[in-house]
């Protein structure tokens, strides 16, 4: 589904307020009556610093001009852009600076909340998507770190031997349900007209705690990830 | 005082040079076995601390938290247990307000283990804002040649301070992965001078990304951290407007830019072929002041 | 990957007061970490648990392993190791580091 049909599927005639440029999303809508600002990306684009630096000023716009408003991120993107200047102009730190706003937001009471709409790949993911107070993802989203080809690719493991094992490892999967069962997701939703509903009951029961690490326990995706935490924390406190 | 090469200890070396003598308490320790179970499902052995040790300690008497990425384990890499030993210390920093010393290694997300260790890292950057929000600040040092990379780079720039070495490199994807994206004529990533230049300690200083560059000496190394050992950087919305600004102008001032020696010297290296060869505090010195 | 448990005969370390346990080495392409800790249980016997990249030079392990244990008092201990295919030379060096870092005032 492209841009273009989701973002009325997602907000009716109000997805009028939403400027797509360079596919970068930015702008203002209501789902099912409640206003929200809507920020993303589309068509699987990478992210630059210049796209980081867009989203980064629509955060600050919203935190000083519409106090409170939740913040919807949509994402479809591949990755962050791999290139050479970029790299030396500093995309880290322009990474970093988003995720920074969007706590200025988080801080000053704005939900925020994510749907995976299409990639939601590696850095990209991390870079917004993943910040959210709760992340929901499209049934047709690719979301995870990476393909299993590219897996393969980098890690010199055959594909066969990485299906074979993600079969009882759903870490090693690519897609939203395996990413659901670790606990990386609150939801994975059908393309379909119960969307608006669906967003609106998530953000009136958004809270800022991250409860992924045992959301992923409870699932049986990532076993161990909360336990340890949870002995870190008790260790420690010793 | 003779130097001890930061670049060149391992992770627990580096710890026991940082911290004040014996001071370090771990967290988790080797004989815990917290350890991935899904390398030996891949033909790899594991490692006791699954290439971190966490802890306390004390730096000048100061209470710290901190971590020591191996670099050597699977390219210092975050799977779902280093993660989860990251997130735990994060955590426990800021329920005891205390800062957070992290020394990176590594090249992000450990792919072996899939989206777990991503998870893992978007749990550890959310823990990194949580001690920033107690003012616990948390500083990451980078001064290894693997660097700070993928979602490790991108959690460094969520820290209040980077401490940096000319070793140390900042970046998302590494040169290997941007060669085969753009071609060899664009970055070959071979040529270890360009490497650096790109996403070193040196530039990453130049353009504002890291907070202190020291020589790579755990003396000074430590030096760096102390100084940073006060008050956290809160994020306020004064402080991410003029980050916006200032990150903004770079972009501009830079749109045209492909050489890393015309920010160089844009930044106030006058002679940028004998500065790469400068350790950092002489570079750092010979600094001209920078245009308006 | 190969896994092996073998104990042989040493004679038994004076266990240092203040150390629990001692570590060497890193994992990592042609390098090893050894972890020494107490097992009170076989004072006159080290225990070796070994996990190797490398499969097929059990014999050559044993044989090393076999050759510190006779050579070195360690018996109460048991010692795990986590090989990436290091030279025999590390191996040994790891082994004598790790004992070395539990019993710093040892000759």
């Amino acid at each position: 589904m492209t841009t273009a049909e989701l973002l009325p599927l997602l907000f009716g005639e109000s997805a009028a307020g939403i400027t797509v440029t360079d596919q970068i999303l930015t702008g203002y809508a209501t789902v099912a009556g409640q206003d929200v600002a809507v920020l993303g990306t589309a068509d699987g684009t990478y992210i630059n610093n210049a796209a980081a630096l867009r989203l980064s000023a629509h955060v600050i716009e919203v935190v000083k001009t519409r106090p409170g408003l939740p913040i919807v991120m949509l994402v479809d993107s591949a990755g962050q852009e791999p290139n050479r200047t970029a790299e030396m102009l500093g995309l880290a730190g322009y990474f970093g600076h988003l995720l920074a706003s969007l706590e200025l937001a988080r801080n000053q009471s704005h939900r925020l909340l994510t749907l995976a709409t299409g990639k939601a790949i590696g850095g990209a993911f991390i870079c917004y998507g993943m910040f959210a107070d709760a992340i929901y993802a499209l049934d047709s989203a690719s979301v995870g770190l990476m393909p299993v080809e590219a897996m393969a690719a980098v890690t010199k493991i055959p594909v066969a031997t990485l299906e074979e094992l993600s079969k009882t490892l759903p870490a090693l999967e690519f897609g939203a349900e395996p990413f659901a069962l670790l606990g990386g997701v609150k939801e994975v939703w059908p393309t379909d007209a119960s969307l608006p509903a669906k967003l609106a009951a998530a953000l009136a029961s958004a809270t800022t705690e991250d409860d992924r690490a045992r959301l992923g326990k409870e699932r049986g995706g990532r076993t161990l990830a909360f336990d340890v935490q949870q002995r870190v924390l008790a260790d420690s406190a010793r | 005082m003779s130097r001890v090469p930061y670049h060149e200890l391992k992770a627990r070396e580096r710890l026991a040079a940082i911290v004040d003598p014996g001071s370090f308490a771990e967290i988790l320790p080797p004989p815990a076995r917290v350890m991935s179970p899904y390398l030996p499902k891949l033909g790899i052995p594991v490692a006791f601390d699954d290439g971190l040790a966490i802890g306390r300690a004390t730096i000048d008497g100061k209470p710290i938290y901190l971590a020591a990425q191996t670099g050597q384990f699977v390219g210092g890499s975050v799977g779902e247990v280093h993660s989860a030993k990251l997130v735990g210390l994060l955590k426990a920093a800021a329920r005891d307000r205390l800062p957070c010393v992290l020394l990176i290694e590594s090249g992000g997300v450990r792919l072996h283990e899939g989206s777990s260790g991503e998870i893992g890292i978007a749990e550890a950057i959310r823990a990194v804002f949580a001690c920033r929000a107690a003012g616990a600040p948390v500083i990451a040092v980078i001064g290894s040649d693997i660097g700070a990379y993928g979602g490790m780079g991108i959690l460094s720039a969520c820290c209040d301070f980077r401490v940096m070495t000319e070793h140390g490199r900042l970046g998302i994807s590494g040169p290997i992965v941007i060669e085969k994206w753009m071609g060899k004529a664009a970055y070959d990533s071979a040529d270890r001078a360009l490497v650096w230049k790109t996403s070193g300690g040196k530039t990453r200083y130049l353009l504002g990304d890291a907070n202190a560059l020291v020589n790579d000496d755990t003396a000074a190394v430590r030096a760096g951290i102390a100084r940073l050992l006060g008050p956290a950087s809160p994020v306020t919305l004064a402080a991410i407007e003029a980050r916006q600004a200032e990150l903004a102008a770079r972009l501009e001032q830079f749109a045209a830019v492909t050489s890393p020696e015309a920010i160089w010297q844009a930044r106030g290296v006058t002679d940028p072929a004998a500065a790469t060869l400068d350790d950092a505090e002489t570079f750092v010195a010979s600094l001209a002041p920078a245009a308006p | 990957m190969e896994t092996f448990q073998h104990s042989f005969p040493s004679r038994p370390l004076a266990w240092p007061a203040d150390r629990s346990w001692a570590l060497a080495g890193v994992v990592g392409s042609g390098n090893l970490e050894v972890l020494i800790e107490p097992n009170p249980a076989a004072p006159d016997a080290v225990a070796y648990d070994l996990q190797t990249s490398i499969p097929g030079y059990a014999d050559s392990w044993k044989a090393a392993l076999a050759d510190f244990a006779a050579h070195y008092a360690v018996g109460g201990t048991r010692i795990t190791l986590h090989d990436q295919g290091a030279a025999p030379v590390v191996i040994t060096m790891r082994l004598r580091q790790a004992l070395d870092l539990l019993t710093p005032a040892q000759p």
